[in-house]
């Protein structure tokens, strides 16, 4: 039997890649769903928590929500450039969109740095130890939170940095808006994270 | 043909990506560490009847052992067995070759999900290693025990010396395992829904393959709380927040909520891909359609969305409100009904069968009769909020969770294996080693478990190492002799498991050559050589009707392949 | 042999009648079931036509045992929740009029006890505190503060079928109301580390002027 392989499956509604990352989206959604109602559960029960959260740098946090939506917006450009093939643009794009990752994450050193000066540590010892047991948990949540979608960002700049290499050898255009997918979650969660932690006081 | 040249050993068992040696990886791993799962049971269990001294293979077993090992051996066969058998295995395995498809969507992906597997069993294992010893606080980690003997609790402690904690390394080895898991899982959803071959609907695809995905969404939808959970127990631990402390503005009771909302619905992860196979084996064996197809599957989604919301169940009694337990116990209690459903439906394909009873129908049979009649019945004691008072965290519960967990990872699993057995070997094996097995399984493991429901209803609670503190209320000749009679059936149970063992190699060597269709079923599978051939299908079939045309009237045979207009 | 251990309350023995009462609908639900089981096994030679086997099931009228099933468990489900509900309500959902207050302090891997002292009232400098040893009067109201030290304990009384929780930093409030005199066990229910295995306390249950002394001699101390 020298038959070529016949048909590859014919049922295709989605890319399969597309339909793999709107999974892994909504997977990470649960994860993260699941420490922001937690944060919340707590936040409504202790009042000292307010206090904490004017403690965050509202200026900061505002500016890293524009960046990052700047950085979304390249993305949705690098995604038409991908439509037309045209690697230039997408090169330009997105390296535009890793400038952005790049400046957020220097944003989010500014104010780790500031938060670890003024005794806000992860742990919350030093809190504890001056008698504000209860508030310490709340820097425990907002480095965690923040920790964990900034590592999305690094993880995130990487993979497009990689996607961006394949279409430079004029390749794999379609995993431009699957990278970008994966982009847009971590904005989106960032859009969840801002006002839970910096604005609600 | 003869276009894939034969691989070595190395090459098929560590770097292959072909989804039917990446089943059987999986497979192999999950064999393996039952070995770990059993062999700990088998101690602890000898410890309770006959005392920690001079155990045979063992040695002497202190406290602090007996807590390492029940832990671990509640961890691994949940996680460890139960997840890659009944997902990883069966959805690796089955899923290409039934909706006929040469491979997975992603086959780089599933190789790497494997890879995060195997990390996460070597460091579970090494956890033994560690110089504080393997993790021992029960397998769902309340804090603040989880804890207690690290981070902030003890100021003499560092990062790396938290690091290196059996708890620590309990705790990385469950999340690889769920990271695993989850990659694995978004492979069987896009593979299925893109995958799938010509004129294989949804409403054609096998039950079993169903069931993996419904197993897989829910997974997918109720392990990212614990995730988080772990991720703040871990931090907990290493750098010494106080996410779960009491003290510190955190609440050990937000941990068990965390827990129990994925908890309770991994038992239908579990459940899902078992009775999913089981159905299929029921009708091939009945000849008959399976009764009440869509009404199976909408019974079993419905079930799956009322187990995101019963968790609290476990925790009648741990200080939520009360209040809220009256509608966590009523959920519990009606999320039966669907199950009722399902169950019916299975006993109505039965239902005037031309039945043969091969070896997996047995298996089949038995699975659906201890998970229905002890497991399922049981389950409405406990949800029951009053009753749970008094049986939560008792060997009644323990019984319970095993006659539903027995079934479903073993009972169930083996149907599959020895129904699958000849595709995947291309052999048949051995009936009278399988009866033997069969019928040496089923026997001691009801007599293992009856004697624990009644230890239960007395008042005995779980996770002790000894019982010799309740002299009176526990140690009465009475429940010695029950204790015993669980552990030599245990011990019996454990080596009925060698006839299997032995069985599984035998056969794969000197068995009875299979052909195409031994059991003359109809779905994908059977259409294709035994073993398939690697791209599975040559040419790629074409679906013609729904898998369970078992004796249509206006065909002559008593079977109608998919693939027959 | 007995199922349950003896009961030495009156809400335990509305338990252990609600676990009968389960077990009866469980158990009727079990033989019908098992007859569906059985039956198709026992006939599965006899001859069939292929019209009568090939069943799919695929319309209401078919599926009508599966209804029918379904209804009948539906409706042992709801006589379940009606006969607890009750229960509940007056277990946990109701703290009745103290007659006498204690607080029970889990702790790795004892239960330390603190008894009101000679003024009666709780959380006072003249609270007296006992290890692994409660002594209540029979058929008096008994409220207990339920806390733990370090790690979650569980005080589970098996002869009185009581269970709470008890965990770091909370206050949980629950009563008993005891019948019967003599000395029962006092377990914890949840794992709490190495010594979970011998944290045994005692509870002894003593009519009132047999009580009283016993206070007045703990007091003394």
């Amino acid at each position: 039997m020298n038959t070529k392989q016949l048909k590859k499956p014919t049922i295709k509604d989605i890319p399969q890649g597309r339909l793999g990352m709107w999974l892994l989206i909504a997977g990470e959604f649960v994860i993260f769903g699941g420490l922001m109602v937690s944060y919340l559960l707590y936040r409504i029960r202790y009042e000292e928590w307010a206090e904490m959260a004017s403690h965050t740098n509202v200026i900061l946090g505002a500016t890293n929500t524009f960046v990052l939506l700047t950085s979304s917006y390249f993305v949705v450009k690098a995604h038409q450039a991908a439509q037309h093939k045209d690697s230039k643009k997408i090169t330009m794009y997105i390296s535009l969109t890793i400038l952005c990752a790049l400046i957020f994450l220097v944003v989010k050193i500014t104010e780790y740095s500031q938060k670890l000066h003024h005794g806000f540590t992860f742990s919350g010892k030093e809190l504890a130890a001056s008698g504000k047991a209860i508030e310490s948990s709340y820097w425990g949540f907002y480095f965690l939170m923040t920790g964990l979608h900034a590592t999305h960002v690094v993880v995130g700049a990487i993979v497009l940095f990689i996607v961006m290499q394949g279409t430079r050898k004029g390749k794999n255009f379609h995993r431009i808006e699957i990278a970008g997918l994966y982009w847009h979650m971590v904005d989106l969660i960032w859009i969840f994270l801002f006002p839970l932690l910096y604005i609600a006081h | 043909m003869g276009t894939h040249k034969k691989h070595g050993f190395w090459h098929r068992y560590f770097f292959s990506l072909d989804h039917k040696d990446i089943g059987f990886q999986y497979l192999l791993t999950a064999m393996f560490m039952a070995a770990f799962g059993g062999f700990f049971v088998y101690v602890f269990r000898y410890n309770l009847a006959f005392g920690p001294s001079d155990i045979p293979l063992y040695g002497d077993l202190a406290a602090k052992q007996y807590n390492q090992l029940v832990t671990n051996h509640g961890a691994i066969m949940i996680f460890w067995v139960g997840m890659p058998i009944l997902l990883a295995v069966i959805g690796n395995y089955l899923i290409p070759i039934m909706i006929g498809t040469d491979d997975m969507a992603f086959p780089t992906l599933n190789k790497i999900s494997y890879w995060i597997f195997l990390l996460s069993c070597i460091v579970l294992l090494s956890g033994f290693l560690m110089p504080t010893g393997a993790f021992g606080g029960g397998w769902t980690m309340y804090p603040p025990l989880s804890v207690s003997d690290f981070g902030y609790n003890n100021p003499n402690t560092t990062f790396w010396s938290n690091f290196f904690t059996g708890n620590t390394f309990f705790l990385l080895a469950v999340a690889l395992e769920f990271i695993s898991m989850l990659m694995g899982g978004i492979n069987f959803v896009v593979t299925t829904l893109n995958k799938r071959a010509k004129g294989m609907s949804l409403m054609r695809l096998p039950l079993v393959v169903w069931m993996v995905n419904i197993a897989n969404l829910l997974f997918m939808f109720s392990v990212g709380p614990l995730i988080a959970g772990a991720f703040m127990l871990l931090m907990d631990i290493l750098v010494g927040t106080g996410f779960f402390d009491a003290y510190r503005g955190g609440d050990p009771i937000l941990w068990q909520h965390l827990f129990w909302f994925f908890g309770h619905p991994e038992v239908y992860v579990l459940l899902l891909p078992s009775i999913g196979a089981v159905g299929e084996i029921i009708s091939t064996f009945s000849r008959k359609p399976l009764f009440g197809y869509k009404m199976v599957i909408l019974m079993v989604i419905i079930a799956a969305i009322l187990s995101l919301v019963v968790w609290a169940h476990h925790q009648f009694v741990s200080g939520i409100d009360p209040g809220a337990a009256n509608i966590f116990s009523l959920l519990t209690i009606i999320i039966s009904i669907p199950f009722a459903g399902m169950v019916l439906s299975y006993l109505g394909t039965l239902w005037k069968g031309n039945i043969r009873l091969e070896i997996p129908m047995l298996w089949a049979l038995g699975m659906l009769a201890t998970f229905t009649f002890f497991g399922g019945f049981t389950g409405l004691h406990l949800g029951s909020n009053v009753f749970d008072i008094y049986a939560h965290d008792t060997y009644f519960v323990i019984a319970h969770f095993h006659y539903t967990l027995f079934p479903t990872v073993f009972l169930g699993g083996f149907a599959a294996f020895y129904y699958w057995y000849p595709k995947f070997s291309g052999r048949m094996m051995n009936k009278t080693l399988g009866l033997i097995h069969f019928w040496g399984t089923f026997i001691f493991f009801n007599t293992i478990f009856i004697p624990l429901f009644w230890l239960g209803l007395q008042g005995q609670h779980r996770r002790i190492y000894n019982y010799s503190a309740w002299n009176d209320l526990l140690m009465q000749p009475e429940h010695i002799m029950a204790r015993q009679i669980a552990t030599v059936s245990l011990i019996f149970l454990l080596l009925f498991q060698f006839v299997f063992l032995f069985n599984f190699f035998y056969s794969l060597k000197k068995g009875k050559k299979a052909s195409k269709n031994p059991w003359e079923a109809n779905t994908l599978e059977w259409q294709t050589d035994s073993p398939p051939p690697h791209g599975n299908f040559d040419p790629y079939p074409v679906v013609q009707r729904w898998p369970y045309d078992y004796n249509h009237p206006e065909k002559e045979l008593d079977y109608c392949p998919q693939t027959e207009s | 042999m007995n199922i349950f251990p003896e009961s030495i309350s009156q809400i335990g023995s509305e338990m252990d009648k609600l676990f009968w009462i389960i077990t009866a609908v469980v158990g009727i639900a079990t033989v019908i079931t098992l007859f569906l089981f059985i039956y198709p096994i026992v006939t599965r030679k006899r001859n069939k036509t292929k019209e009568e086997m090939y069943m799919v099931g695929n319309s209401h009228n078919k599926r009508k045992w599966v209804y029918i099933g379904m209804m009948l468990l539906f409706l042992g489900d709801m006589y379940i929740l009606l006969k607890e509900h009750p229960i509940w309500e007056s277990v946990e959902q109701t703290l009745p009029e103290p007659d006498f207050k204690i607080v029970i302090i889990g702790k790795q891997w004892m239960w330390n006890i603190i008894y009101p002292g000679p003024d009666g009232k709780l959380y006072t400098d003249d609270d007296v505190m006992a290890y692994n040893e409660l002594h209540v009067p029979v058929n008096k109201v008994v409220h207990m503060d339920i806390k733990a030290l370090d790690v979650v304990h569980s005080v589970f009384l098996p002869q009185a079928r009581f269970k709470q929780d008890a965990l770091p930093g909370r206050t949980i409030t629950r009563w008993i109301k005891l019948n019967k005199t003599g000395e029962y066990d006092i377990s914890c229910a949840e794992i709490c580390g190495t010594g979970h295995s011998i944290m045994r306390g005692t509870m002894y249950v003593e009519d009132f002027n047999t009580w009283e002394k016993t206070m007045a001699d703990i007091y003394k101390k």
